[in-house]
Order: C-alpha cells, then sequence, then structure tokens
C-alpha cells in the first residue's frame, strides 16, 4: 500500500466571480521512502493541494470531490479538530515563506520546543531541549545559536530551523512548497542535498512543489507536471524530463535555460494560462498548444499511458 | 483620468478607483456602525437642505430675523411653532435647521482645507526627507501641542467678533498637523516602493513623483482622515459660539445655546436647549462612526481573509 | 593594495565604472554603537562594449544591484567615477541629469511592485516621454503602442487602458521593458528580471531583450544570480563576490572553464538540468567559513578550498590572464592550466538517482 493516494481530487475557491476550480480530477500514489515533484506555474493548483495534504486551506477554499489517504486515512474526510492531530505528526510542511513562519518575538528554541511539546505533552523541559538540539545538528545549524532570535538568523538559516521543525515530530510525509525560493543558489544547493540526505535517513515521503523544474529535477524520483488545475504528465524524472510526451511539458524543458550542453534557442511558452472560473470543455492547453486541433477545444483529453509508469493527458500521444 | 485615457474613451476600462470603490462599498455597507453614521449623515443632510423651506413659507420662520409677531418671548412647543420659540418669538425649529446647514458648511470646509494643508506637508516631508522633513514636522509638532480653542478665543479676544469663515480658516491652520503626520507616515513606506524609482528613472521630478506617483495612494488615507476631522471642526466651532465669540451673523447650535444660557432659559427652557444640544453630539457620533467604518475598509488587517488567485 | 582593472580591452566602450566604489553605514543604537560600514561595491572597473549584453553575476548582496542603481544614478558613487560615452555622469545634475535619463533606462526586478497600481498601462509607459519631452503629446499614445507590440503585448489597443493588477507577472514584466525602451536608451540595465516571475515566463523575457537588442542596438547590462540565464543571454559576463570582481570574460568560455574558485563554485550549486555526462564538479566550496585573519587577503578566502593561508589571507590577489578575454582575480588562476579540472564521477546526479 502506498504512503499516500491522492483520488480525484478536486478543491474550489468561493470568489466574488464565482466559483474558482483550483484542482481538478488530480490522481497520484506516494510510496514511502520516496519524492514527488509537482511543478507548474503560479495558479496551477500546486500549492492548493499542498495546503489540502495539510488540512490547511483558507476559509473560502473547499474539498468538493476525492480523498486524500494517508496510510489508510482519508484526510479529506476528516475534522478539524482531527486534522490538528494529524497535521506535523504525520505530515509536515516547509513553507515558500521561510521568513515569515517564524515568529520574530520569540527565540528560535522557545518556539521549537512548544511545537514539540503541543503535540507530545509528555515530555520535560529537559528532554525537549535535547531533541531541539538534536536537529539542530541533523540541518546543520550551530547549537551557539539555539537561542538566537529569528532576524538574527540568515536566510538559509532560517529555512534550516524550519525544515528542522518540519522533521521535528518524525512525520511520515513532508510537504516543501518552494522551499528555496528566496535563497542563494550556493545556499539552495546545500538545502536541497541536505533535504534528500534527511529523506533517505528517516525513510519519509516528500512532495515537492517548485516552479523550477531544474530543482525539481535535481531532488524527486518521480514528477507530476500541474498546468491550470490538471496533472498532465506523470512519471519518473527521467521519463518526464527527457522523454516530455505532453507539448506544455515539452514547452516547459524547452523554455529552460541550461547550464551545460549546446546553448540552443529557448521557445516561450506562447499566452496565458485559462481562467479557472467556469466550464472549460476540452483541454484546457488548446489555445497554447503548437499541436491543437479542432476536437482539442471539444472534448476532455483522456489519459494516454506511453511507458510503463509514465501516463499524459493528451489525445495526440 | 489620465490625458491619454480621454483621447479615446472607447477603450478606457473601470480605474482601479472605481473596483475598489465598488469593493470597499460592500465592505462598508456590511458595517453597523457605518450604516448608523450613515443614516444620521443622511437625516442631517435633509435637515440641512430644507432649511431653506421654512423661510419661504412665512417670513417669520427665519431663523436669524423672522420674529413671530404675537409671541416675542420664549415658549414652549406649538403647532405654529413645532420646537417652540426663542427668547424674541423666533422659530427654534428653524434655527435647528439652519444649524445644520452651518455644521456641514464649517465641518467639512475646515476639514476639507486642514486635510489638504496636512496631505501636502505630510507627503512632501516624507518624500523630501532630510532637512525640509525635519523643519515641516517640527512646525506639525509646535503647532499640534497648542491648545487650539485657546488661541482662537485669543485671537477673537484681540481682533473683536470672528466672520465663520475666519473661523473656519483658523480651525484647518490648527488642525492639519495631525494629518500630515500620517500621511508621512504613509509617504516613507511608499518611498521604499521600486515604482517610485521606476518614475525617477523615467525622468519624473520630485513635484510629480509626490502628486502623480505618490498622492493617488495616500488619498483614500486622506479621505478618511477628513471625516475625523469634520467632528473636531464642528465641536470647535460649536465652543467658541458658546463662549460668544461665534460669527453673530450666523445660527449656528453653538450659537443657540449660548442664547438660551445668555438669557436665562438654561434651567426653564428644556424645549430650547435640548435639540441644538443633541444634534452636536449626534452629528460628532454619526461622522465618528463614518470614520471608524471607513477604517475598517481600508485597513486590510480588519477585512475577512481575502480570496486566493 | 586597491584591486587593479581587468586586464580586459574593450575597443570602443558605451560604459566604463572606473573604480567605483559604494559604502553604506548601517545605524547601531541610539548611542551610535554598532553602527557598521558596509562595502557594497569595492573599486568596481568595468569596460562595456557598445552592442553587447553584459551579465553582472552573484549572489545576492555581491553589490550587483547596487552596481545597477550606481549606472542608472539611481544613487551615486562614494568613489571612482562612471563614463558613459566617455562623458563622465558621476554627479551629473539638472538639465544634464535629465538628459541622460533618456540614454539610460532600467528594468527592475519585481513587475508586482515597480509598476504604480493606480496608474494605467498607457500612462505607466509614456511616463518617460512626457517627463522628458519628447515628440508631440499627441503622437505619445501611438508611440506607446508601438512599444508595446515590440514586447509582445498584442493587440496592443486591449492592453493600453488596463491597470497593473488586471495583468500577470509576465505581462506586467513586459510592460515595465516596453516603458523603459519607449525613450530607446542606448543602455538598458535589466535588474534580475525574471527571478520574480514563473520559470515559463523567463525565456519569452530573454527573447524580448535580445530583441530590443537586435532591433535598437541597445547594450544590455543584464544583472542575474543564475548563470544558466547568463549563458544564454549575454555575450560577456562578470562575476562579483561580495563586491569584489572575482572573474570576467566571454559568458560561454567562463561557465565552460571557469577559472576563479567561487565562479567554480557557483556552477557547482546551479541546479543541472541537462544530461549528466557533462556535468563537472568543481568542490571549491568549504562547507564551514574558516576564520579570516586580515582584511587585505582574497575576500574569497574564508570559503575557498584551493587557498593557501599563508599567501591568500595576507595578500589581495592579482589579475591572471585565463583564456582569451577572460581573467580571474585569484593567485592560482592560470590559463589553461591543469588545475580546476573537473572531478568526474558522483556528478550525475537526477532525481535521487
Amino acid at each position: 500500500m502506498p504512503l499516500l493516494s491522492v483520488e480525484n481530487l478536486c478543491i474550489g475557491y468561493r470568489t466574488a466571480q464565482g466559483l474558482l476550480k483550483a484542482v481538478e480530477g488530480v490522481n497520484f500514489t506516494l510510496e514511502a521512502g520516496s519524492s514527488l515533484g509537482l511543478v507548474g506555474e503560479s495558479g496551477c493548483g500546486k500549492t492548493t493541494i499542498g495546503m489540502a495534504l495539510m488540512g490547511l486551506l483558507p476559509p473560502n477554499g473547499r474539498i468538493s470531490e476525492g480523498r486524500i489517504v494517508l496510510d489508510g486515512v482519508d484526510l479529506a474526510a476528516l475534522s478539524e479538530e482531527e486534522l490538528r492531530a494529524v497535521r506535523w505528526r504525520d505530515v509536515a510542511m516547509i513553507f515558500q515563506a521561510a521568513m515569515n513562519a517564524l515568529n520574530p518575538v520569540q527565540r528560535v528554541s522557545r518556539q521549537m520546543t512548544e511545537a514539540i511539546s503541543t503535540h507530545r505533552p509528555e515530555l520535560g523541559k529537559e528532554e525537549l531541549l535535547g531533541q531541539v538540539e538534536g536537529l539542530f545538528q541533523l540541518v546543520g545549524l550551530p547549537l551557539a545559536r539555539l537561542h538566537d532570535y529569528p532576524h538574527q538568523y540568515s536566510g538559509g538559516m532560517k529555512q534550516r530551523a524550519i525544515i528542522a521543525m518540519a522533521l521535528a515530530l518524525n512525520p511520515k510525509l513532508i510537504i516543501a512548497d518552494e522551499p528555496t525560493t528566496a535563497l542563494d543558489v550556493v545556499v539552495q544547493d546545500q538545502i536541497l542535498k541536505e533535504t534528500k540526505a534527511l529523506q533517505d535517513k528517516f525513510h519519509m515521503g516528500i512532495i515537492f512543489i517548485s516552479h523550477d523544474i531544474s530543482i525539481v529535477a535535481e531532488v524527486c524520483q518521480h514528477i507530476g507536471v500541474m498546468y491550470a488545475g490538471q496533472l498532465v504528465e506523470s512519471g519518473s524524472t527521467e521519463q518526464v524530463f527527457y522523454s516530455p510526451r505532453h507539448p506544455y511539458t515539452m514547452a516547459l524543458v524547452n523554455s529552460f535555460p541550461t547550464l551545460t550542453g549546446e546553448r540552443k534557442e529557448l521557445t516561450p511558452i506562447p499566452g496565458e494560462p485559462p481562467n479557472l472560473i467556469g466550464v472549460i470543455p476540452g483541454c484546457r492547453f488548446c489555445d497554447r498548444c503548437p499541436r491543437s486541433e479542432a476536437f482539442c477545444k471539444l472534448e476532455p483529453p483522456s489519459w494516454q499511458e506511453v511507458a510503463a509508469g509514465h501516463r499524459v493527458l493528451c489525445d495526440h500521444c | 483620468m489620465s490625458k491619454l485615457l480621454k483621447a479615446s474613451p472607447r477603450l478606457a476600462r473601470r480605474h482601479p478607483w472605481q473596483e475598489r470603490l465598488a469593493e470597499d462599498w460592500r465592505v462598508f455597507r456590511s458595517s453597523l456602525l457605518g450604516k448608523i453614521g450613515m443614516a444620521l449623515l443622511l437625516l442631517f443632510g435633509l435637515m440641512a437642505a430644507g432649511s431653506y423651506i421654512p423661510p419661504l413659507l412665512d417670513p417669520m420662520y427665519h431663523p436669524m430675523t423672522g420674529v413671530d409677531p404675537l409671541v416675542l418671548k420664549s415658549t414652549p412647543p406649538s403647532a405654529r411653532h413645532w420646537l417652540g420659540t426663542d427668547f424674541m418669538g423666533r422659530d427654534i425649529f428653524s434655527q435647528l435647521l439652519a444649524g445644520a446647514r452651518v455644521a456641514f458648511m464649517v465641518g467639512v470646509s475646515a476639514a476639507f482645507m486642514a486635510v489638504v494643508l496636512g496631505t501636502a506637508v505630510g507627503m512632501t516631508a516624507g518624500y523630501m526627507g532630510r532637512l525640509t522633513e525635519t523643519i515641516l514636522m517640527r512646525l506639525a509638532d509646535m503647532i499640534m501641542v497648542m491648545p487650539t480653542l485657546l488661541i482662537i478665543l485669543l485671537l477673537a479676544a484681540l481682533f473683536g467678533k470672528l466672520n465663520i469663515w475666519t473661523i473656519v480658516l483658523m480651525i484647518a491652520l490648527f488642525r492639519w498637523p495631525g494629518v500630515s503626520r500620517v500621511i508621512r507616515a504613509q509617504t516613507l513606506s511608499l518611498k521604499q516602493r521600486p515604482f517610485i524609482d521606476a518614475a525617477r528613472v523615467a525622468g519624473a521630478s520630485h513635484f510629480r513623483i509626490i502628486f502623480r506617483h505618490i498622492m493617488p495612494n495616500v488619498l483614500p488615507l486622506a479621505f478618511l482622515y477628513m471625516t475625523f476631522r469634520v467632528t473636531a471642526a464642528i465641536v470647535i466651532e460649536a465652543g467658541l459660539a458658546f463662549l460668544g465669540f461665534g460669527d453673530p451673523g450666523t445660527v449656528s447650535w453653538g450659537m443657540m445655546l449660548q442664547w438660551v444660557w445668555k438669557t436665562g432659559h438654561m434651567f426653564t427652557a428644556p424645549y430650547w436647549l435640548l435639540p441644538p444640544g443633541i444634534c452636536i453630539s449626534l452629528i460628532t457620533l454619526s461622522f465618528y462612526m463614518l470614520g471608524r467604518a471607513m477604517d475598517e475598509v481600508l485597513d486590510p488587517r480588519l477585512r475577512e481573509e481575502g480570496q486566493r488567485e | 593594495m586597491p584591486p587593479q582593472p581587468a586586464p580586459i580591452n574593450v575597443p570602443d566602450p558605451i560604459l566604463v565604472l572606473d573604480r567605483v566604489s559604494r559604502i553604506y553605514f548601517t545605524k547601531g543604537n541610539i548611542f551610535g554603537r554598532g553602527a557598521q560600514r558596509v562595502v557594497a561595491l569595492n573599486q568596481l572597473s568595468l569596460s562595456i562594449g557598445r552592442g553587447e549584453v553584459f551579465g553582472l553575476v552573484g549572489e545576492s548582496g555581491s553589490g550587483k544591484t547596487t552596481a545597477g542603481r550606481l549606472i542608472v544614478r539611481l544613487e551615486e558613487p562614494d568613489e571612482g567615477s562612471i563614463l558613459l560615452e566617455g562623458g563622465d555622469i558621476t554627479h551629473l545634475k539638472g538639465r544634464q541629469m535629465q538628459d541622460y535619463r533618456r540614454r539610460v533606462q532600467m528594468v527592475f526586478q519585481d513587475p508586482y511592485q515597480s509598476l504604480n497600481p493606480q496608474v494605467s498601462i498607457a500612462d505607466s509607459v509614456a511616463e518617460p516621454l512626457i517627463t522628458n519631452r519628447i515628440g508631440d503629446p499627441r503622437d505619445h499614445l501611438r508611440r506607446v503602442l508601438e512599444v508595446l507590440d515590440t514586447v509582445g503585448l498584442s493587440p496592443a489597443e486591449d492592453f493600453v487602458y488596463r491597470f497593473p493588477h488586471q495583468l500577470s507577472g509576465g505581462q506586467r514584466q513586459r510592460v515595465a521593458i516596453a516603458r523603459a525602451i519607449v525613450v530607446q536608451p542606448g543602455l538598458l540595465v535589466a535588474d534580475e528580471p525574471t527571478s520574480m516571475l514563473d520559470a515559463s515566463y523567463s525565456a519569452q523575457i530573454f527573447d524580448i531583450l535580445l530583441g530590443v537588442r537586435g532591433q535598437m542596438g541597445a547594450t544590455i547590462i543584464f544583472i542575474t544570480h543564475s548563470l544558466a540565464a547568463a549563458r544564454y543571454l549575454c555575450d560577456r559576463i562578470a562575476v562579483i563576490y561580495h563586491g569584489h570582481l572575482m572573474e570576467i570574460g566571454p559568458a560561454a568560455q567562463v561557465i565552460a572553464n571557469p577559472k576563479h574558485p567561487y565562479t567554480q563554485a557557483l556552477i557547482d550549486a546551479t541546479p543541472k538540468f541537462g544530461r549528466c555526462e557533462a556535468v563537472p564538479v568543481y568542490g571549491t566550496l568549504l562547507s564551514a567559513p574558516r576564520e579570516a585573519s586580515g582584511l587585505a587577503g582574497c575576500p574569497f578566502f574564508p570559503r575557498c578550498r584551493r587557498a593557501e593561508r599563508l599567501l591568500c589571507s595576507r595578500s589581495y590577489p592579482d589579475w591572471h590572464p585565463a583564456g582569451p578575454e577572460q581573467a580571474a582575480l585569484c593567485h592560482f588562476a592560470q590559463p589553461d592550466h591543469g588545475d580546476g579540472e573537473p572531478a568526474p564521477g558522483e556528478a550525475c546526479r537526477l532525481g535521487g538517482g
């Protein structure tokens, strides 16, 4: 049984203009100890999925259909009370804006001990501090900085502290939402390497959310490409990035400058993603797709299995 | 709207102000304070507008010069005089209506002037910084700590009776510093935004940056402060008039209270004392409630969670 | 010892930075204690050729953005001078400054912040025309439509009367580029124009910048933290670390054959999104920085694995030619010497291998 299986997940937001279907009919599974990267432009629903997995959708958002089964428990059906117990203990999140996830007026050590003690009230003060020290060593933070305030940390250190917090309760699943966007390349590289090492060590599942395919290609074994609320291609990293089959994935791969290999022309993706309020009968990418034909606009595309484990939502494959 | 936009109205879209106003109006309507304040103001507005009617019906209903030849002294309410008459037989109801008009005039124009001045000073100080800021802000501090009423009383004592517009001007001159402080703070944060750098690189002058790029972004705040300044102006004018330093040529609520007191009807004519007193309280209250509701509209922290894209 | 200019000659440069320094003072507490002197740029010297796309590459805090702000004169340097077409513009004022604004323009990093939310696209783009009193005001609208077409916002009539919040990030950045090129500047500074955008929009912005160079012959200074982007876009790049110029040379050559340990470290850290076999690993970065013994030494000494304490911590390096038109500020840099060879193996890692 996979660690996580998301089945036909649909999420909508109520807005002043109408119901915005941010995520529609998304399916994927994740084995324990493996990592899945969700890539796509902003607004494609990748962050919404992350929030739904944490049970942290904003008040106007709601899971309208589908199941999120983590270790046999359907998270979508849990009450807020039950979710609170699952959150951090079973599913932890590394947030996009690490800078804002720490409380500026509390020492880092205090924030971490409090976070742990809410889930494990049986621990004493000494034990808690010992745990936090262990976590600091794990993520490569100097122990001397344990009792600092967050503003005394550099961006990379804050991100490490956030990772340490996410690891605190030994969760089965970690969701990392653009954990390195605000960081420099050198620090980003270190953090990515450490995240991978920690994942191997603790055999966790990781869902890595990013708009930057080069980062996702670096850390994840499996990739899901999202476009306009739907998963459009999924498979192993090699399959998706070296032999992409969906026109959107191909365009993404070709629009990215590389450091090695020949200096080829980049091909930008023309146009903008569709508005997700209202009904889109056909393929969502057809307006920007070089291969689109008349029927693409009218009928929804179907899933094609192009290789073992490599699936594409496009009728042209 | 801009010149370019006027050039071809066919293409014109809604200005962000229009969209924002629509959204703000939605938030405003959901506020009880705002609704009450709005209703009260509407009532006072009707009173002010209606103040022109009684003198047309009969010259004796003129608030200042009209005297009921049959009365000539203070009488309780009757069918002929709904709120009674004052010491010389003038109609209190038509005076009350005229008072509403004066209150609006004094309040809104003094507040408007104070806000215009305060906004200009605040933006200039915030944007220019350095010595300009120091001088302007110390000046503001000095004026802010002066007791407005006392100074105006002194001036009135020196120069004799004050014209209503002089009073308005004085209130404005003493009431801008608070506005300028707030606008300056807002300007300081706007100044850090890259679009100001972009305007500088585009070659915009300081003057243009202040009035073209900063001003549209501080105007909502300035407007909010105007409602609070209206309250202050009305209270100051009423205080002045009650103390006998009002414009003898106008009928304001403060003036009416002074007449009650001066002619010794304080404890004998509640029909004369209460209406102007209540009106002063209610109109300041209604502007205050309006301001609070607008505060809620402008302060994003008080809004409900925004929608996600 | 003050750093010498890199020994690279550019014939007929459009812009010359001559030992430009910028120093900030942080405020301490109310007693002035804890106030710090932060050198954002240390005697930076650069010559930028006419019509080239020049990349300034570095991490945040390296001073690359400061350099850009000095060039467009949003700030003035504390030392040194800046020359545009041979004329000193370091401390221009008034009329001459206004003239400079027509010749040098900038695209800012964050398109969500660099457009005034209360100003329509038409007015934003027309702003430089209005402030510089260029052309007949009645022609402004036509000119605005033209440049919006140039940056790929077409039909332009659909965009002119919108407001920033009605556009996507990529569209906003194109508006910002349109505003910068509407006065046909000879020099355009682009400060990380894609770092706030989705990766999929970057290629659009790159192509527009290349188009601007091609059609208008403008020189472009492209400030970025991404070597991959610099490789795609730039003719030459300069790598900056903590305000010091570290390496300079033709973009493809520097990236394929970096001579400075810092450039090598940057290449190591960049996610390799390509076939594994071609990826070298230099391993020049120390995982934990060491203490620097004085201020005189190489700025990269605390993090450099190859550094030798006696030499590198004490004397500021000289420029060493490192290939055709390429030079590195490192005691150990030598053209086509054995050092810095990529260590093969372990390089290939993709998706956790």
